[in-house]
Parts: structure tokens; sequence; C-alpha cells
């Protein structure tokens, strides 16, 4: 397959011509939401912190990162009337914490479907790009995420060890990039390279749909279907030894493309 | 074994390995722009290279120093030369 053209598996075309109303419509409701939820955020979350600091006491990283999954389903709540969505293994108990998320990509907004997750202590460990946004950038550096290209892998790695000691949920994108195609990318072995070396388990998470609705380089937002399941956590222990990492890494993308192929 | 056969295996194994796209495995490669291949999968390479050829790098310091997938090449036919001249 190396080298050839491959045929798109996002289905842009789900949705005909005779639905462009509902394009429309979508968009002059979801973005202009979106840029009012995110004004509102960043103006309430000074008080916000506050309270939060000063009544529970909680840890700024903490409050940071609730703030961050709130709005995350404030997103799913602007998108409702124009997606059909559905999780799976994603209800609160379905997942234990520590572990280590790790999700394929389809979308910029698979950050934001993430907020489905029944917790939110979660520590993204992320390529630069996204720190380069300036209106998330304080948000991120505040809620402790993790840059692991630009920072040495050793320093990634204790960060990585201090979040799941402290009980947290390390989410990696193991393809590093957005799929252009739909289909699985290659899988990078940072995080299970993590699970390996601490023992926590790694818990593979399907999202199908969002690559439909908004794929790498459209402009557009397209109502979807979007899913996310989540798989039973893989444990490392079955994977001993110098390339325990590397196993584990074909065998969780396997599991991954079976249940992709499936979802479609 | 030919420098052919050599440079043949490592390419096999790394697009096995690391899902690579054929076309791009020229010698003048940079793993980290063009293979897009990070720290990490340069630690793994070593493996691959190792149970590829059923040798010992991990130690050898010239790894520190390799670029392109061409380095890689000389790297691996040096060291079965050198071996084959020990045995």
């Amino acid at each position: 397959m190396h080298g050839e053209k491959r045929k798109l598996l996002f289905k842009p075309a789900a949705f005909p011509r005779k639905n462009n109303f509902t394009v429309i419509l979508m968009n002059l409701w979801v973005f202009p939401l979106l840029a009012v939820m995110t004004i509102i955020g960043i103006i309430i979350s000074s008080p916000a912190f506050l309270v939060f600091k000063i009544t529970l006491r909680m840890e700024t990283f903490r409050i940071i990162r609730l703030f961050v999954w709130i709005y995350g389903r404030g997103w799913l709540a602007i998108v409702k009337p124009f997606t059909r969505f559905q999780t799976e293994g994603l209800n609160k108990g379905d997942i234990s914490t520590p572990c280590i998320i790790v999700p394929n990509h389809l979308s910029f907004f698979d950050t934001f479907f993430l907020a489905a997750l029944p917790f939110n202590n979660v520590c993204f460990a992320i390529r630069s790009w996204p720190f380069r946004m300036a209106w998330y950038n304080p948000f991120m550096r505040l809620a402790r995420y993790l840059d692991v290209e630009e920072t040495p892998w050793e320093d990634s790695f204790e960060a990585c060890k201090r979040e799941l000691l402290n009980g947290a949920a390390l989410l990696f994108f193991p393809e590093a990039h957005r799929s252009r195609d739909g289909r699985l990318g290659r899988f990078y072995s940072g995080a299970f390279k993590v699970s390996v070396a601490t023992g926590v388990p790694v818990v593979p998470v399907c999202i199908a749909g969002t690559g439909e609705m908004y794929p790498p380089g459209q402009r557009l937002l397209r109502p979807a279907k979007v899913r996310l399941k989540a798989l039973p956590a893989v444990s490392p222990d079955r994977f001993p030894g110098p390339y325990g990492h590397m196993e584990m890494r074909k065998h969780v993308k396997a599991l991954m493309a079976q249940e992709i192929e499936k979802m479609r | 074994m030919t420098n052919e056969e050599i440079i043949r295996i490592i390419n096999d194994s790394l697009i096995k390995e690391f899902e690579l796209d054929s076309k791009k495995m020229v010698p003048e490669a940079v793993l980290y722009d063009d293979l897009e291949l990070d720290s990490l999968d340069r630690v793994d390479m070593v493996i691959v290279l190792e149970n590829a050829f059923k040798f010992k790098i991990r130690e050898e310091k010239e790894i520190r120093d390799i670029r392109t997938l061409g380095d890689i090449h000389s790297f691996v036919i040096n060291k079965i030369r050198e071996i084959e001249r020990v045995s």
C-alpha cells in the first residue's frame, strides 16, 4: 500500500447537496457559539479559578483541567443539534485511572469530543502546534499539558510518571497527526513506552465520524454521526522484555483498526 | 552478503516496523524530517537492526551521528564487514 494513491475513507457526500442548507445553518450556529463560549470562558475563568482555589483548595492544574473538560462538554452541547453522538465504554466506572488513553485522530475537534471521557483529570501529551494557539496556550500550560515534541524524552517521561502517580489519565494521540484519508496512520511508541515502563494500562479509544464532520483542510463543518468507543484496557504485563513496547504498539493498533473498520 | 542485499534488508525492516513509504527510502532521506522518525523511533530502529542482522550495536557511539538513511546503510555495511574480518 505504501506510496499508492489511497482512496479517501471520509464520506463528505454522506450529506447530499440538498442538505447544504443544514451545512450552512450548522456553521452559522456552531462557530459563533464556540467563539462566544471561548470568550466568556476566558473572561469568567479568572474569578471562577479563585472561587475553586479558595473554597475547594484544588491545585491549579486540576482546576484548569476541570475547566477544559467543562469547555468540551459545552462543545458537545453546541454541536448536538447537528451531530448524532454516541459513546460506548465511556460511562462512569468503565475506565479506571491512572491509565493511558490512546485515541485515533481524524479532526481538530477530536480533543473537544474527548470531553465525553468520564473524568476530567486528563493530561494531554501532544505535539507543539496546539501550544502555539495564543488563546489556548495559557490554559494548556496551567493544565500542565505535555509538549512531547519539543521536550526531551527523558523529561517528558518523568512528567508522565508524575501524572500517573497522581492518578491522572495521560492522553496520547499515537498517530501524532490527523489522518488525511480516514485510515489509521502509523503509531509512535511514546504511549506504549510509558505503559510498559510504569505498568499502567493503555485504553484504546476509537473515534469515528469527526473526519466526516471536520477533516483536515476543510473549512466548513458538516453534520455527521460521531462515535467514540473505549475498548477494554490493555495491560502492559502481556508485553515483557526490551521489545515489549513495540509489540504492544502493534497489538493496540491492530485492535483499533479492527474496531474502527466495524464502526464505519 | 552484498551491499545491495544489506541495504534491502535494512529498508525492508524499517518499512515494516515503522510503516514507512517505500518511495521515501532514498539514501539522502533525513530520518527526522523526511521519514518522520522521532527520538524514540531511533532507539527502536537500533533494536530492529539488531534483530535483522543478529549483532549488537546499541553501545556504538557512531549511532548518535546517524542523520540519514544513507548513514544507516554505511554504518551497517561497515559493521558487517568488520564482523566478517574478525571471524
